[in-house]
């Protein structure tokens, strides 16, 4: 499967509505990041001429923050933390474990586009350790059994099974 | 500003508020060392190299990056600081990989050296080399970022001093490296392989690629750039004879400062080309045989020019013989050899190939401001308020003249572009104004000069007091405008008058720096000019430090080569030939009689040569079968002569036409001056010797002269030099310093610029020929200077991936049904050629770009040899053509 072809009238709309602010840039690339999931890398030189800016500059700012990606990511962007506190509580089994399940390694994303695999240095809730995201959603004082069963209510539904995942997430909780 | 006092290492000194610490050691001969310093970039503090003790509090702190404030006490050399520097030092180190014996930089690596200063050798830490990306796939710059020590110079200079943007830190921490967009090697990118991050980069990270030769220069010399009218100094390095590397000279007060472009950078490797001329040879006439060239002494050879160039004098008389001279030779050789040709051979046909296009602008400005702005400075360009650039694209033509404006526009100052090919100053631009020739057959440039001043007396936008105060003529000139009809100018113009209207709005109420290229001369003629000079005085922008009218030459003598008079019409010191207040001073030092008739126009003196009136050329330092349109016309003209002497440094088409060739000598091997675009008169020495027996120009005219009896002996340059500052009062400065400026006229009190009548074209109803649909623009790229002569010498710029493909618009592309490795048979009215092609999302449909210098310039094919007959300007760069794809070619089975 191909990622979403790029909506060029979106991306100009986004552009237009930044390109005057003050210190417009930021904004403008969240919202292409929220709204394409990724920042395509050829809406950089577009991006470039709007602002008046180097193309180069504006690759060091997506580059530079892990909050921007110029890669397509999948539908659900897991974050395991590999944090301290989390690794004393055996996030390191939790991510090998990942790992095993989706079939990815850190930074991959499936050939469907459904699932992003990545760490961070910690979630800040150390609490609740060991914790991943699953995009906005935190889940914590994970064990192995837990995983599966939240990993299971994103996978695809198969054929046969009509609920959407997401509000089997919000259940789920 | 206030002035402060502190103490570093126990001496009082002062300085400005402001200044860092850095700095005002440095400034007393307190060296304190740096990796990420440089004076003319903003201060950074990335290596901590540079870290001093404040004595007071016992802080350590990066001096370069700490403004020095009042009754600090500062130690820089304190064994606590000598400890953290080596430290710092042995960090680098442990990430480097140890390849220092074969690094490239070799001796100008500043690491190597800060590391054997502190006494950091044997690495005790355990080597953690970071390995990157190693590229050298282009032929001038070898990136090896595993050498990298992040302190971004490259980056810097990349955006503050050439502000190309090619390069910037990509990701973060340790990862973190100067990256082009999307990460494609360099010559994918927009990075215009000038060179000066090479030259900037304190480490081996960034190398120039030497394929012709390898190893460390064994001396350096300073020198001037011998390419474009902006004269860059010059840092060379040399081995043995060779010139093996060129950076940018380290020296107060130079044009270019820090930077260089490629042609500076990396095409100076033609010095050493095998196609060098090393001997005099004279053709053999033996009859019946295959003319040959052998080998002569320089008596010989000269003597047999003498005794040629005076029987033809005598059979056909003076106006038989011309002579052309060269902007490529110094100011000391032009003056010498219009000397020979109107002194000694009394010829009026004295002429260099660049006098219709610059020259006749030069002369122009010269008398309509009485030959006050003669000294145009870059640097006050950037003071500038407004600047609109007219004709080529300086980041090609005169790169570091495109580094200037880039600069002032980042600054602040309004820039309006005027082009209609895309245009590198575009991004910086408040206003691209692109007149679409393809629309418009009959563009008129003065129309569309003519409709930004009128648009803005409409809106009151115009220098009013400047007008009343300094100025003859306003009022008849602005009613003239006004009575123009503003949409019939903005048509002829292939503008919307939308456009005009805009650029008047950018320009009201500023003084505005007019940039002019050479290749304007396309469209602009002595009318343009005359309406982009009142357009100047309209916004009051005559006599102001950087304002006013900014003419670029082409090469590096230009606007030398015109001061010394090797022009048909006029004398040395800018004097109009016809002007008796110029000519009989001469004449009187001369002991001779000038004529005050102009010579032949280059048109003329190729159909001279075709009709026989014509008999003998000297050709000095010039390839007129690759710079002029319709080289086989020029070719058979030439070959009609019965006799051609060409002096030049490398064997070319022009030079196997010749009857004797002299080999001359370049820059880097014999003394002499060049005066650039912004009058600067700048020496330079001979660093190397000449290949052979090959003579400094000047010694060859020198000894020419001699033998003809002619009583002044030049044994040396500085005899020359004193007659030229004697003679040509603006030449005053002409000395033996590195440097010195065109003198300018001071101008009576009450002086007032005139004010020319608006001089509106008639629309002339040609339309265009439906055979040719499309519009050519031919023009240079910066890997080439002018037609090519030499540039096409250098290994590394005929290496590179630009083969002279056109562009075209990908809807021309589509329309044509191209497809990428078809070859393209160009057809114009007058001659063909054959090309690859690129599809640029930036040409406009309908026009395509054709760059001047590849396959022999052949491009010039497609052009007439003619003269403009209103402005005396050869209109010669734009050409209507078809497009046909080249089915024969590729000898597909
Ligand atoms: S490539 Fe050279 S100049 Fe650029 S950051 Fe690295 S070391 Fe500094
Ligand atoms: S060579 Fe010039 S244009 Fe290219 S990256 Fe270096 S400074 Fe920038
Ligand atoms: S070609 Fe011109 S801009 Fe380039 S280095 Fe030489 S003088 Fe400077
Ligand atoms: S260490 Fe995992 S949440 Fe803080
Ligand atoms: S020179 Fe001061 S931090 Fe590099």
């Amino acid at each position: 499967m191909e990622p979403k072809a790029i909506d060029w009238d979106q991306l100009h709309v986004i552009i237009d509505k930044h390109r005057y602010q003050k210190w417009g840039l930021i904004p403008l690339l969240q919202e292409v990041q929220e709204v394409f999931g990724y920042i395509p890398p050829a809406s950089i030189e577009p991006i470039a001429r709007a602002m008046k800016m180097f193309p180069t500059c504006i690759q060091g700012v997506i580059t530079f923050y892990a909050g921007f990606s110029l890669k397509p990511k999948g539908r659900y962007v897991i974050r395991v933390c590999r944090g301290t506190a989390c690794h004393v509580k055996g996030g390191r089994s939790i991510l090998r474990m990942m790992k095993k399940e989706l079939e990815l390694e850190e930074g991959e994303t499936s050939p469907d586009y459904q699932f992003t695999l990545e760490t961070v240095a910690c979630l800040g809730a150390c609490f609740l350790a060991p914790t991943m995201m699953v995009n906005k959603n935190y889940y914590g004082k994970l064990t192995p059994p837990k995983v599966i069963s939240i990993l299971n209510q994103y996978r695809k539904p198969k054929p046969t099974e009509s609920s959407s995942p997401a509000k089997e997430a919000d259940d789920g909780r | 500003m206030e002035s402060i006092v502190l103490t570093i290492n126990g001496k009082k000194i002062s300085c400005q508020e402001g200044t860092s610490v850095f700095e005002a050691a440095a400034k007393n001969g307190i060296h304190i060392p740096s990796l990420c310093y440089h004076p003319d970039l903003k201060p950074y503090g990335a290596c901590r190299l540079c870290l001093v003790e404040d004595e007071k509090t016992g802080r350590l702190f990066a001096s370069c990056v700490t403004p020095a404030a009042r009754d600090m006490v500062i130690q820089t050399d304190t064994p606590r600081v000598l400890d953290h520097r080596r430290n710092i030092i042995r960090l680098m180190m442990a990430e480097h990989p140890e390849s220092c014996i074969v690094c490239n930089k070799g001796n100008r690596c500043q690491l190597r050296r800060i590391a054997a200063d502190l006494g950091v050798g044997e690495n005790d830490l355990y080597p953690m080399p970071n390995y990157r990306s190693f590229e050298q796939l282009n032929p001038f710059i070898v990136r090896d970022l595993s050498k990298c020590i992040l302190c971004g110079k490259c980056i810097r200079a990349d955006h503050e001093l050439v502000c190309t943007g090619a390069i910037d830190y990509n990701l973060r921490g340790f990862r973190s490296r100067p990256a082009t967009a999307h990460e494609t090697p360099l010559e994918h990118s927009n990075c215009t392989f000038c060179g000066t991050c090479v030259s900037i980069c304190p480490t081996g990270a960034l190398s120039p690629k030497n394929a012709w030769y390898a190893g460390t220069p064994e001396r350096q010399a300073s020198s001037i750039c011998g390419f474009c009218g902006i004269g860059c100094a010059l840092d060379i390095g040399i081995s043995g004879n060779k010139i093996v590397e060129i950076n940018p000279a380290d020296l107060e007060e130079t044009v270019n400062r820090a930077t260089l472009c490629v042609r500076g950078h990396f095409a100076h490797d033609f010095l050493n080309s095998p196609d060098r001329l090393t001997a005099p040879m004279v053709k053999s006439t033996g009859e019946n045989e295959e003319p040959a060239f052998n080998e002569a002494s320089w008596d010989e050879a000269v003597e047999h020019v003498i005794s040629r160039l005076s029987d033809i004098k005598r059979t056909y008389g003076p106006q038989s013989i011309a002579f052309i001279g060269s902007t490529k030779c110094s100011i000391e050789e032009n003056y010498l050899f219009q000397k020979i040709g109107r002194a000694i051979f009394q010829s009026e046909n004295i002429i260099n190939m660049a006098s219709q296009n610059s020259g006749a602008q030069l002369m122009a400005l010269d008398q309509k401001t009485g030959g006050s702005c003669r000294v145009n400075r870059l640097s006050d360009l950037e003071k500038a308020p407004a600047i609109v650039v007219l004709g080529p694209d300086p980041d090609h033509a005169a790169p570091v003249l495109g580094y200037h404006i880039k600069r002032a526009a980042k600054k602040g100052a309004t820039l309006i572009v005027i082009d209609p090919l895309p245009n590198d100053l575009s991004l910086f631009a408040g206003q691209w104004i692109r007149p679409e020739l393809s629309k418009n057959p009959n563009f008129s440039l003065t129309s569309l000069i003519n409709g930004i001043a009128a648009e803005l007396v409409a809106r009151n936008g115009h220098a009013t007091e400047f007008i009343e105060n300094h100025t003859l003529d306003g009022n008849a000139y602005t009613e003239g405008l006004n009575a123009q009809d503003p949409e019939a100018i903005a048509g002829l113009a292939a503008v919307t008058r939308e456009d005009l209207k805009t650029a008047a709005s950018l320009l009201e109420g500023k003084k505005t720096a007019f940039v002019v290229g050479h290749t304007a001369g396309q469209s602009i003629s002595e009318a343009g000019f005359n309406a982009l000079f009142n357009l100047s005085l309209l916004t009051g922008s005559q006599g102001g430090k950087g304002t006013g009218i900014y003419l670029m030459t082409e090469a590096g003598n230009g606007m030398g080569a015109f001061d010394m008079g090797v022009s048909p019409d006029r004398l040395p010191g800018r004097h109009a030939i016809s002007d008796e207040s110029g000519r009989i001073p001469l004449e009187k030092a001369w002991k001779t009689k000038i004529s005050p008739d102009p010579g032949l126009s280059m048109l003329r003196l190729i159909e001279a040569a075709e009709n026989g009136t014509l008999k003998a050329v000297y050709i000095m330092g010039e390839n007129p079968l690759r710079k002029l349109p319709q080289p086989r016309r020029v070719k058979n003209a030439l070959k009609k002569l019965d006799f051609m002497v060409v002096q030049d440094i490398l064997c070319n088409q022009t030079v196997k036409l010749a009857d004797v060739i002299l080999p001359g000598a370049a820059f880097t091997e014999k003394a002499g001056a060049f005066t650039n675009m912004e009058g600067r008169i700048q020496n330079f020495a001979p660093i190397v010797s000449p290949p052979g027996q090959a003579l400094p120009d000047w010694e060859i005219l020198a000894l020419l002269a001699s033998k003809m009896g002619y009583p002044e002996k030049y044994t040396t340059i500085e005899q020359v030099k004193q007659e030229i500052r004697r003679l040509v009062p603006m030449h005053a400065d002409l000395g033996s310093h590195r440097q010195g400026w065109l003198k300018n006229n001071g101008l009576e009190s009450g002086f007032r610029f005139n004010f020319s009548p608006v001089d509106i074209p008639g629309p002339e109803p040609a339309p265009p020929d439906p055979n040719f649909p499309y519009t050519g623009i031919i023009r240079g790229l910066r890997y080439h200077l002018g037609c090519g002569t030499r540039t096409s010498r250098s290994e590394r710029i005929q290496s590179f991936q630009l083969r002279g493909q056109i562009e075209i618009s990908p809807e021309d592309s589509q329309r044509l049904d191209l497809s990428e490795a078809d070859r393209l048979r160009l057809t114009s009215p007058f001659g063909q050629i054959e090309r690859g092609f690129r599809i640029n999302t930036d040409m406009t449909v309908g026009q395509i770009f054709i760059p001047l210098a590849y396959n022999q310039n052949d491009a010039m094919n497609l052009v007439d040899l003619c003269e403009s007959p209103t402005s005396g300007a050869p209109g010669w760069m734009v050409c209507r053509v078809k497009i046909e794809k080249n089915e024969t070619s590729g000898e597909m089975p």
